[in-house]
């Protein structure tokens, strides 16, 4: 193939699949062009929204009533504690009371109550999820990057690889997280070995100001068509550079990067300029963080962007090893509200159902209680619960169990592996096809694992 | 009755994957652990072309591959190139013959500091630890001076090395050489810790971990760290050998108190004059408490002859007459001033040796669940001769030794493709730090081995070295494609072309600064002065960090999870873990950093107001200075005609006109990469 061939070739590609700087990104033109934004077969789910749990919710208060745990309550359980990462002693029943809700009489405990009074139809629990260590840092490479320990892309990266952006004036992978980062910070969206064009572009939702949720989004001294005329010296300047050389895919990446940061900054504006709202929707959302933080997903949604990750917050915050009743019960009050009014409006303008919205931490907590204090749980890797809504998942459902105290899935068990494998398959997306070849071999994000757990599908 | 059933497959994988045994002769076969062979310089057509022996590899492997190299690069994109290659500066004034200005560049201070950076980002370096207690390294900048000085003096990279390992155990001549060998050793204790671990021996064994890991990578480009819980899954290392290694940093001390909040022991590297200004000081000290003790014993004297009394009171200076008063005042407070800002003897991270011990493996790298012997203090097997170490001491020397030893078939390669990578964009092994078996295998196996052999030989001189690739014919092709080497080799591997190389994100800052006249181009030291071990930045505290200043980036604080964000932009590695290949991404938010941060529009506007210093200048002659400073040559006719449509045609205020077109250029890819 000639070099003006290629050329032609990849500009085709961005034209035919709209995908625009997406697309176009310096390693690896030619092998992710191959590889085409085109899903592998019918999608149920266009985008994706991972609500990250952070420092990982306790299942056994949340979507996973356990009845004998209460039971047993400050008795040590009849059968031996599983190893975890500190030493834990006696059963430690939920702090708070479940109920059934909607039609599918789905039970919620009472700190998700609004939620599961919006929702409860819409959400496919699974109770029988499970990851490798009981650590942090491990455990949320995996469940961002499907692998424990190797540098390997996110989730979202792989999703707009396989899929491309549908709006090119944003980024394709959007990263919400107040007051900075949580741990182990940008590693969790990192292309790694992907283009750069894919990793996750992040924002401190701390701020409320635009120009501060994204750096550098507006010049201080130029007026709009002053900066379009100096853009386009600049241009003239890139294209004159051009054609005395060999076209080069980093050239052109850097030339189209421009163009998306000039339309950025009045698109970027508008989406996270949410005070102009109606005034109800302000309302249902609620003043916090996390209202805000998922006005902003559906307005980004709305207008395309593949990928959205919303964090709880910095450092680890769901990470109760003790004092667990009241800080549970503080932090799923901030999102309570906000997710019921998220996933009902989804739902009232039709975006529900083509968006694929996970729940979930990096893992769940021990039923037992962790000493000295105990009053507060461990990290539990051996069973937990993440649920999923939209994006052609299977509603008011709950998926495997948890042994009868909640410690470790022991029935269906849905590795993150598996549930990564099926929500790129709701996406329309093969995992074992979806491939990138870096260092001589083809990666994937399922890496030799995964299986497409059917019954999630609805 | 499940539980059994699983219990009994983990045992058995458990079982079958222990059985399953490293056949070490077998893997010894391994290209990059074979011995460093000699190869005779092969036969080319074109003999004309090459400049020096490099130049008959990559040749060599055109002409079999049916590709031209490309046409030499002009002289003045050759000497930009350079410039920034050996300074990380942008050049100025007159274009002068390559191998003279390779000459003069290597001479200057700023070759060190550019190399520096490069060296410390296979280092890991940062000012702070990072992860949850992220404490300031607030004397890492005495091993990063370190560092610059021995790519200046042009340290034989196998010294380097031992020294960074081991200096605390070598001979040192004087207090001076005993410092920097002190400082050098920084290399080990630079890395990430969780200082509130409170599992002690977790935190020392990850620790070690981390020393295993960097070292392995940083020097060996082996993942050794992988053997701590099970063998390694490609590479021959069995566990053992990793615990046998780990014996060698648990014999030393890397930290002061594992008590939480967790402190890294510091060795002292106090000058003589330092320390005499100390104790100066503190002689100073006590004769001012002498004169105050001696004043006051007088007043009391004094007192007890005015009060008619034998026993002073309670609270004597109470009852001083005024004028004793003020004067005692006046004593303590001179006092005051002098306690006040004593000189600190310095102190530099490093380790030193401590008990020598040995470790069991640890099943699974859990340390409660030991094995029964311990492992004697050893090399890897795959690449030694597994004996145990004699002698008391911690064995570091001795590993240092090992590891720049010209017979270790690694250490030349690894290092020589890191120079080749830090040129040429990608290493002949792609895989700068992972010479493994999951490593990619070399593009140019034999010229891999001429080099590192030729690297021994001319004494390890990284200068050489870097004399020899730039001086090269391969190094000084044009960039240009030709249609049959896009064809031949679409990736340029067979180095068909130069590549193209973006600035990378400290010469671009550096680079608007020289060209704004800001620059501060002093060497050495710090810009930030921050407590040591003080928490710098963590979720919760605010930024305490500043970036202000006009220093080369090389000294702005390197803060672990909180990275500098012009660095963060544009692909500063994460400075946790050893990275000899930078990513080259090219994303928006980078167009929204020259388009409107505050560093561009300062630097811009100094280099407007610059342009307009000179009142009687045309817009022509202004423009052909501004493109003189920024692209190094004239605009044509039609860029020039161009440049002052634009000023006359942009704003009212000529200052915002020049401004602007001076970002336009610095905006552009011509002045973004390196043709």
């Amino acid at each position: 193939m000639a070099s003006h061939q290629l050329i032609t070739s990849r500009r085709d590609f961005l034209k035919r699949t709209g995908t625009g700087f997406g697309m176009l990104a310096l390693a690896g033109m030619s092998k992710s062009a191959q590889s085409a934004p085109v899903p592998h077969f019918a999608p149920k789910a266009k985008r994706v929204v991972h609500l990250f749990m952070n420092g990982g919710p306790s299942q056994v208060d949340t979507f996973d009533p356990k009845p004998m745990l209460t039971q047993w309550h400050g008795k040590p359980l009849p059968v031996k504690n599983f190893r975890t990462e500190r030493h834990t002693g006696h059963a430690m029943g939920s702090p708070y009371k479940f109920k059934r809700y909607g039609q599918s009489g789905l039970p919620v405990s009472e700190i998700f109550a609004k939620t599961a009074a919006a929702a409860a139809d819409d959400l496919c629990v699974i109770r029988s999820m499970q990851a490798e260590v009981p650590n942090h840092e491990p455990s949320l490479m995996l469940m961002n990057c499907g692998d424990g320990q190797l540098p390997r892309p996110s989730f979202g990266s792989w999703v707009n690889y396989g899929l491309g952006t549908e709006n090119a004036n944003l980024p394709g992978f959007v990263v919400m997280c107040p007051g900075g980062y949580p741990i182990v910070a940008t590693r969790n969206w990192r292309s790694a070995f992907l283009p750069g064009a894919y990793q996750g572009t992040h924002l401190d939702t701390k701020h409320t100001d635009v120009t501060k949720l994204i750096a550098n989004i507006r010049n201080s001294r130029l007026k709009a068509d002053q900066q379009r005329r100096l853009l386009d010296l600049t241009q003239a300047l890139n294209a004159k550079h051009l054609k005395e050389r060999a076209a080069d895919p980093a050239l052109e990446a850097r030339i189209q990067s421009f163009e998306l940061a000039f339309r950025m900054q009045s698109e970027a504006a508008d989406v996270f300029e949410i005070k102009n709202e109606p005034k109800h929707v302000l309302d249902s959302y609620g003043s916090g963080t996390h209202g805000r933080q998922l006005l902003m997903t559906r307005r980004l949604l709305e207008r395309g962007v593949r990928f959205v990750q919303v964090w709880s917050g910095n450092g680890q915050p769901w990470d109760n090893h003790n004092g667990l009743a009241g800080t549970h019960r503080k932090l799923a009050g901030e999102w309570d509200q906000p997710l019921a009014a998220f996933l009902t409006d989804l739902r009232q303008r039709g975006l529900l159902e083509s968006t694929l919205v996970l729940w979930g931490g990096e893992f769940g907590r021990t039923p037992v209680a962790e000493y000295p204090a105990l009053n507060g749980r461990d990290h539990n890797h051996y069973g937990f619960t993440c649920w999923l809504a939209g994006g052609g998942t299977r509603g008011g459902y709950a998926h495997g169990a948890t042994d009868e105290f909640g410690f470790r899935a022991v029935k269906d068990v849905v590795h993150v592996h598996d549930l990564h494998a099926t929500m790129l398959h709701l996406l329309g997306l093969d995992h074992e096809k979806l491939t990138y070849r870096h260092a001589g071999r083809d990666f994937r994000l399922t890496d030799v694992h995964g299986h497409v757990v059917k019954e999630l599908v609805g | 009755m499940k539980l059994p059933l699983i219990i009994t497959a983990a045992f058995l994988a458990g079982g079958l994957w222990a059985a399953e045994k490293i056949d070490l002769a077998k893997r010894r076969e391994h290209w990059a652990f074979q011995p460093v062979t000699r190869p005779a310089l092969p036969a080319v057509k074109a003999k004309a072309w090459p400049k020096n022996g490099l130049d008959h590899f990559i040749l060599a492997r055109l002409e079999k591959a049916g590709v031209q190299p490309a046409p030499a690069a002009s002289a003045r994109d050759l000497q930009r190139r350079i410039h920034y290659a050996l300074t990380g500066l942008p050049p100025s004034g007159k274009i002068e013959n390559p191998e003279s200005l390779i000459t003069k560049l290597l001479a200057t201070p700023q070759y060190g500091e550019r190399w520096a950076r490069h060296w410390l980002d296979v280092v890991r370096y940062a000012d702070s630890n990072g992860l949850d207690e992220n404490a300031a390294h607030a004397n890492a900048w005495r091993y990063r001076d370190y560092v610059v000085a021995a790519f200046n003096t042009d340290k034989a990279y196998d010294q380097f090395l031992i020294e960074q390992i081991a200096g605390d155990r070598m001979e040192a001549k004087d207090e001076a050489r005993r410092r920097e060998l002190f400082i050098a050793t920084g290399y080990l204790s630079l890395g990430p810790k969780v200082l509130a671990e409170p599992d002690k021996v977790k935190m020392e064994m990850d620790i070690i971990d981390e020393q295993i890991d960097t070292l392995g990578k940083s020097l060996l480009g082996l993942t050794l760290g992988c053997a701590r819980c099970h063998d390694h899954k490609f590479d021959p290392i069995p566990t053992a050998d990793y615990y046998a290694l780990a014996g060698i940093f648990k014999s030393t001390k890397t930290m002061e108190s594992l008590k939480t909040i967790a402190k890294w022991h510091e060795n002292p590297v106090a000058t003589p004059a330092e320390k005499q200004l100390r104790a100066k000081h503190d002689a100073l000290v006590a004769a001012q408490k002498k004169v105050i003790s001696a004043f006051t014993d007088k007043a009391n004297a004094q007192l007890l002859v005015s009060l008619k009394v034998e026993k002073l009171p309670a609270t004597p200076e109470e009852k001083y007459p005024k004028p004793t008063k003020d004067e005692l005042t006046k004593l303590r407070a001179a006092l005051k001033q002098i306690e006040a800002n004593p000189p600190l003897l310095p102190s530099a991270m490093g380790v030193i040796d401590g008990n020598a011990t040995e470790l069991p493996i640890f099943v699974r790298g859990d340390h409660n669940t030991p094995a029964k012997d311990k492992q004697p203090r050893r090399f890897p097997q795959v690449l030694s001769d597994g004996k145990p170490l004699a002698g008391d001491a911690s064995g570091r020397l001795a590993l240092a030794k090992w590891i720049a030893d010209k017979k270790n078939p690694l250490t030349a390669r690894v290092m020589v493709n890191r120079v080749w990578r830090w040129h040429f964009g990608r290493g002949l092994v792609a895989t700068t730090d992972n010479f493994g078996l999951q490593g990619e295998k070399p593009s140019h196996p034999e010229l891999l081995d001429w080099l590192a052999g030729w690297f021994m030989d001319n004494g390890w001189s990284l200068k050489k070295l870097n004399t020899l690739i730039l001086s090269s014919a391969t190094y000084q092709m044009s960039t240009t494609a030709s249609p049959s080497a896009m064809k031949a080799d679409p990736n340029n591997v067979l180095l068909s072309r130069a590549p193209l190389r973006r600035l990378e994100a400290e010469p671009l800052r550096d680079s608007l600064l020289e060209l704004a006249g800001m620059l501060d181009k002093k060497i050495g030291g710090y810009v930030w002065t921050f407590e040591n071990y003080k928490l710098v930045f963590n979720h919760t505290s605010e930024d305490a960090t500043t970036y202000e200043s006009n220093r080369r980036a090389l000294y702005l604080p390197v803060i672990r999870n909180h990275v500098y964000d012009l660095f963060e932009l544009f692909d500063f590695p994460d400075p946790g873990t050893v990275n000899g290949s930078r990513a080259d991404s090219t994303i928006a938010p980078q167009a929204l950093y020259l388009m409107n941060s505050p560093l561009v529009l300062r630097a811009t506007e100094a280099m407007a107001k610059d342009v307009l210093k000179e009142k009687k200048l045309t817009n022509a002659q202004r423009a052909e200075q501004l493109y003189a400073k920024i692209y190094n040559r004239p605009p044509t006719a039609t860029e020039s005609k161009r440049a002052v449509a634009f000023i006359n045609e942009f704003a009212q205020d000529r200052q915002a006109s020049w401004q602007a077109l001076a970002q336009a250029l610095v905006s552009s890819n011509e002045f973004l990469y390196l043709k």
